[in-house]
């Protein structure tokens, strides 16, 4: 099976003045390349980059890419969805034998957005929601909130949990920005601006950008000693229509499912060392908790406050300090979430290592979709 | 710390310059669309029922997502029942405001719409509301001919 054999990063910064997106791909892919001992311009058989044309502000991103990558007169792709999605293509490019060693590539330059509010709102369907308010489109998030949490008993105590752990994970990353200390009590004084959601609830926009080194199970051996195997890829969509979505994340639950299967996990809550998963609302960390199957949906609330899913404890959940922590990275939060899997199933995650063998990373595309993607990976 | 600078104008004493993308759609409402508007302007509401497995969308459309058949159209009253809610208080571009918006699944259908709600003391989730519609010569064929819903 196909294996991640470098990994590199630049980020991820509240705000990055000095670099150009360019610049912060170009960062990345000179570690990533240098992790794996490659040359990008002689071993790399395919560069895959994901990017989505609203979030840049320009059109036809995959024209943009090959310079900063090393990509210049080779196969280059661009898919319009989460880093998951793309580290899926690449496994299939592999599998399939079309290329041996292949590159992923996501970035956020979110702090570019002058307009994060209208840019969301240009991806709701133009006819039926668009127009119905000049809210900010996090109003969504909260609406679908107000429905999970009203169906499941989901307590705000659970849900201020999660931002307190998550943000206080976050102070033992130096590349977290949004790292803090703080007390449910305080988390529960921030006020509602989506009631009943609470501004510390979202997670505040980052930058950064991830590129993987990927490479098929015989070409890993040959060039690394600590190959992280991708064991499995799932990802799926519900439906563009709010009046069909689940509103509970169905998305997760089948694109889990499907990774599973593939990495021959039964029995997710047991087999299931650590876990990345999307928190760009805290909410949502609990609903993709269940989604994955880590914890049932009558005991998730409990789970959460007991510290079950804490850095030291028995599934340790967003040890990177999640998107919360971390901050939202757009199409590179998957890439975020599955590069903290890889450190730590590496062993190279210093004072928030975790004892794992097997992790799963797992990301949404966001208000207001209800699709994601997940991978598994093991060592 | 808890807050931090996003914006990078704001942390320049001369603004890097800025670019905007003006661009300009016509959004088709389609088949479906056109009917529901159209009908709309006469005060009804339509929604659409699968030939094949009954499912009753509202938004309507010409076809069922679950099997890929046809659908035909059926008149509904429009008001429904409130299944969940948010108080909005930023706009757009982050400034102060203030809203209700719900979800509300429409009776006689499997469906919903999410809509303004205004007239309300307090909204509660199970809250029976009814569609209050702009007057026929202020309509404009798009999702705001429905001014927004109210307590019944």
């Amino acid at each position: 099976m196909p294996a991640i054999v470098g990994v590199g990063y630049s980020g991820f910064n509240a705000n990055t003045p000095d670099l150009s997106w360019k610049e912060i791909m170009y960062e990345a892919a000179v570690r990533a390349y240098e992790d794996a001992g490659i040359d990008p311009r002689k071993d790399v058989d395919s560069f895959i980059t994901c990017a989505e044309d609203f979030y840049e502000g320009f059109a036809i991103f995959d024209e943009f890419v090959p310079d900063q990558l090393g990509a210049v007169l080779k196969p280059t792709c661009t898919v319009c969805a989460d880093f998951l999605y793309g580290l899926a293509t690449a496994y299939m490019q592999i599998e399939s034998g079309l290329a041996e060693i292949a590159v992923v590539e996501a970035h956020s330059k979110a702090s570019d957005i002058k307009t994060f509010g209208e840019v969301i709102r240009h991806a709701m369907d133009p006819i039926w929601l668009k127009g119905v308010t000049n809210a900010h489109p996090y109003y969504l998030a909260a609406l679908e909130m107000s429905y999970y949490m009203n169906k499941y008993c989901i307590t705000q105590e659970a849900i201020a949990e999660v931002v307190v752990k998550n943000k206080r994970n976050a102070l033992l990353n130096d590349s977290a920005p949004y790292g803090a200390k703080l007390t449910v009590e305080y988390a529960l004084k921030s006020p509602f601006v989506f009631y009943p959601m609470r501004k510390i609830e979202i997670a505040e926009r980052a930058d950064g950008a991830i590129v993987f080194v990927v490479a098929s199970d015989e070409m890993a051996r040959k060039i690394t000693d600590s190959p992280v195997w991708i064991k499995g890829v799932g990802w799926w969509s519900e439906t563009s229509n709010y009046d069909i979505m689940s509103f509970e994340a169905r998305y997760a639950y089948k694109s889990a499912k499907m990774a599973y299967r593939m990495a021959g996990i039964e029995n997710p809550s047991k087999e299931i060392d650590i876990a990345e998963i999307d928190d760009r609302f805290a909410f949502k960390e609990i609903q993709h908790i269940v989604a994955l199957q880590l914890a049932g949906k009558y005991d998730v609330c409990d789970l959460m406050s007991e510290g079950y899913f804490a850095r030291n404890g028995s599934l340790p959940v967003n040890v990177s300090g999640g998107n919360l922590g971390v901050g939202n990275l757009l199409e590179a939060t998957g890439g975020q979430k599955a590069l903290e899997i890889v450190i730590q199933l590496r062993g190279e995650a210093g004072r928030r290592q975790v004892d794992c063998e097997i992790g799963v990373a797992q990301a949404w595309r966001y208000i207001p979709t209800a699709s994601g993607a997940v991978a598994v990976f093991g060592v | 710390m808890i807050e931090k600078i996003v914006d990078p104008e704001k942390m320049r004493h001369f603004p890097p310059k800025g670019g905007k993308i003006e661009l300009y759609w016509v959004y088709t409402s389609g088949r479906a669309g056109e009917e529901f508007f159209r009908k709309l302007r006469e005060g009804k509401f339509i929604a659409a029922k699968c030939k094949k497995c009954g499912h009753r969308y509202f938004p309507p459309r010409i076809y069922c997502e679950f099997d890929f058949s046809e659908t035909e159209f059926y008149e509904i009253t429009g008001e429904g029942c409130v299944e969940a809610f948010t108080v909005a208080t930023l706009d757009l571009n982050e400034e102060p405001m203030e809203e209700v918006i719900a979800m509300i699944k429409l009776d006689n259908t499997d469906g919903k719409i999410i809509h303004v709600i205004k007239d309300a003391k307090e909204v509660c989730i199970g809250m029976k509301v009814r569609p209050v519609l702009r007057r026929p010569e202020e309509m404009k064929g798009n999702i705001s001919d429905i001014a927004y819903y109210k307590p019944v």
